[in-house]
């Protein structure tokens, strides 16, 4: 500053020369210096106005494909519950319609027995026609015939008498044959009423499966015409995922964290080499490899059981296929775990090595370490650990699927919600932009004030002795 | 197309290197000169203590002796680079701990310190390492007294990278009635060491904090 001085020695001098020079200088320059910073102003509040709008056009993009995402998402994951329960119905049907032959033929002879049986019981045993009147014509005959008559009479009465006595007894035969007919079509009316309850279940299991179906379908259906409301759902149920599969994600990485300490340590014995790769020792990576491979075999061991769809080419497998790779991803997460389970005890050996290593050089008595290290538990915990993570970890592969499958959504989420922020901090940018080349230039102006209102003091006599120089013509043109 | 495979190789190639640019060296020198040599056992427990455990498998530790004249071989009284088996390298701490404790009872009183002359021996063997941590621990009083005829130039860049840690440095009587002189000895190390490319030079009073500061680096 000291060197701008046209006077060293008289400072004060000096910077009112710079004042006024400034001042000069900068109202002279003012109508270009207020146009340029207007130029300026519109340039940088233009910049961002594109900015804003770039954003807004991407949010706009990555809005519409996460909409499609979720949409096809959506229709996906309804066309394969159908699937399923078509899957369901066809094997219920297939399961049904084969018995359904022998379950026809059962009814069809229990209903030709009970009919048998009951023709059986309607055949009566029919009375003597117009005997039992002629026995009472008989019986109402005067007593006062002749002795013979009577006597025929007589003989007739006591014939009608035993006749109708063997006719009773011979009903009674006939209907208590009956009753036992009846009763033992008990069991078979038993039989009808189970066989009906069975199609009765048969048929409501495919009822209940139709109004599943037409739920799915009604779902499909909404998600095929991009409703919103059905959209807006499917988005919350993918993100709810999401979350849900991120926390047990995170879970299953603590557990992966403590599967990799604990068999880090024993891996420098079973890998001895003192190379490293990108700065890692070859034992921590091997390590690593082994959590990873037990990730692996779980991926594939799910993706044989049908629980996830990372690969469509193995769903195409025939099933003997499948059952093969399903063993020998087991099999290989039984021999990784029965490893680790080694490996646990190694380590604790090691540990117990290096602690009474450091209390031998540190002077402590051999006896008081021992005591200290004398339980098993540590051992036998840390084996059954060894074998039981691999296990927890291989079921990785449900919850990496559906963050996998969600994770898309999510990405077009936050990256529109980015956008869209952006977007509002480049229109409020161009606004301050705008407003503050307004507010330079206000500030401007305010520095040469001084010339500025001798320029209106200077304008306005002007205008005053022009406008009496005006009045004075006016006068003498009169 | 062709090409990846043989670029995902170069690059794992190249991501493939030596453990022992990872791995730390030590050498400690240990006075057994003058008034210095009735420290040897504590120097030794210092080493047992604050040394050893804290070495890990593929690390380096080098004993050497500061007598009248340092720079021979004979000097190197224990020498162990750790076996990457940790099994192993407890073994051999176990057996260089025995190996300190030996030398810590030998009879041994040098008339004269040649203490550049072990700095140069360490500083071979510490080159030798080609490890990515190098300490050289000197455990001496830090006055140096040759014998006639013996000359120590060291080269510009003798310690380059090695970070020197003078331990339990012991007042002379002299250095209690003037401590100023004590302090200018130090000073003088500190330069002659930083000037042959020493990375740090650090006075510690504390064994304690040793391990602290090995594992730093």
């Amino acid at each position: 500053m000291e060197r701008l001085y046209f006077w060293p020695t008289n400072p004060a001098a000096s910077l009112f020369a710079l004042w006024v020079l400034s001042q000069v200088f900068l109202y002279a320059a003012r109508v270009p210096m207020h146009r340029a910073l207007r130029e300026v102003g519109r340039l940088l509040g233009g910049a961002f106005r594109i900015g804003a709008r770039w954003c807004r056009g991407l949010a706009g993009v990555a809005a519409r494909r996460d909409h499609e995402m979720i949409v096809e998402m959506g229709k996906g994951d309804t066309e394969a519950k159908i699937g399923r329960e078509f899957h369901r119905i066809e094997g219920a049907f297939a399961k049904e319609l084969a018995r359904y032959p022998d379950l026809h033929r059962k009814l069809d002879d229990v209903v030709t027995k009970v009919d048998a049986d009951f023709q059986e019981c309607a055949t009566a045993a029919p009375a003597a026609p117009g005997w039992s009147e002629a026995v009472a014509a008989v019986s109402k005959m005067p007593p006062n015939m002749d002795a013979t008559v009577k006597k025929v009479l007589e003989e007739i009465q006591k014939s009608a008498v035993a006749g109708e006595k063997k006719a009773l007894g011979e009903f009674r035969e006939a209907t208590a044959k009956k009753h036992k007919i009846l009763s033992s079509m008990a069991p078979a009316w038993k039989e009808l009423q189970k066989l009906a309850t069975e199609v009765a279940r048969a048929v409501s299991g495919a009822l209940e499966a139709t109004k599943r179906i037409d739920g799915f379908m009604s779902s499909y259906e909404k998600v095929r015409a991009a409703d919103q409301k059905a959209t807006r759902a499917l988005g919350w149920n993918a993100t709810q995922l999401f979350v849900v599969s991120l926390l047990v994600m995170a879970v299953a990485m603590g557990g992966a964290f403590v599967n990799f300490n604990l068999i880090a340590l024993p891996m420098s014995e079973l890998v001895p080499s003192g190379s490293r790769i990108g700065g890692m020792p070859v034992a921590t990576v091997a390590a690593l490899v082994v959590v990873l491979m037990e990730v692996a075999a779980g991926v594939f061991a799910m993706e044989m059981l049908g629980i996830t769809g990372f690969f469509p080419k193995l769903e195409l497998l025939p099933k003997s296929r499948r059952r093969i790779i399903l063993t020998v991803a087991l099999g290989g997460l039984f021999m990784l775990a029965c490893i680790e389970a080694s490996l646990a005890v190694l380590r604790e050996q090691i540990v117990e090595s290096s602690t009474a290593l450091k209390a031998s050089l540190a002077g402590v008595h051999e006896t008081a370490v021992a005591q200290t290290a004398s339980s098993r538990i540590p051992v036998v915990g840390q084996a059954v650990l060894g074998f039981i993570l691999p296990w927890i970890l291989a079921m990785v592969a449900v919850p990496l699927e559906t963050m996998i499958s969600t994770g898309g959504h999510i990405v077009l989420s936050a990256a529109t919600g980015l956008l869209h922020l952006l977007g509002m901090i480049c229109r409020l940018g161009g606004h301050g932009m705008r407003y503050l080349c307004e507010g330079a230039r206000h500030l401007y102006d305010i520095y040469i004030v001084i010339p500025l209102q001798i320029e209106r003091m200077v304008g306005s006599g002007a205008r005053g002795a022009g406008s009496s120089v005006g009045l004075r013509g006016q006068e003498a043109r009169r | 197309m062709r090409r990846a495979p043989i670029v995902a190789a170069a690059l794992l190639a190249g991501s493939c290197s030596s453990g022992a640019q990872y791995a730390q060296a030590i050498v400690a020198l240990v006075d057994v000169s003058g008034t210095y040599a009735d420290q040897r056992p504590e120097v030794v427990n210092v080493i047992r203590k604050g040394v050893l455990p804290h070495l890990t498998p593929g690390d380096t530790l080098v004993v050497i002796r500061i007598d009248s004249e340092s720079y021979k071989k004979d000097n190197v009284e224990a020498s162990v680079t750790l076996d990457v088996r940790p099994s192993k390298a407890n073994a051999q701490k176990l057996q260089l701990a025995n190996t300190l404790e030996t030398f810590g009872h030998k009879p041994l009183r040098a008339a004269h310190t040649d203490i550049r002359g072990a700095m140069m021996l360490g500083a071979e063997y510490l080159r030798e390492t080609n490890a990515g941590r190098r300490t050289m621990v000197i455990f001496s009083d830090m006055e140096e007294d040759l014998p006639r005829g013996v000359k120590r130039e060291m080269a510009t860049d003798e310690l380059k990278g090695v970070r020197v840690l003078a331990m339990n440095v012991k007042r002379l009587g002299h250095d209690n009635a003037n401590p100023t002189a004590y302090r200018a000895r130090l000073a003088g190390w500190e330069k002659q060491l930083t000037s042959h490319g020493a990375r740090e030079f650090k006075v510690v009073l504390e064994a304690d904090k040793l391990a602290d500061l090995l594992d730093e680096g």
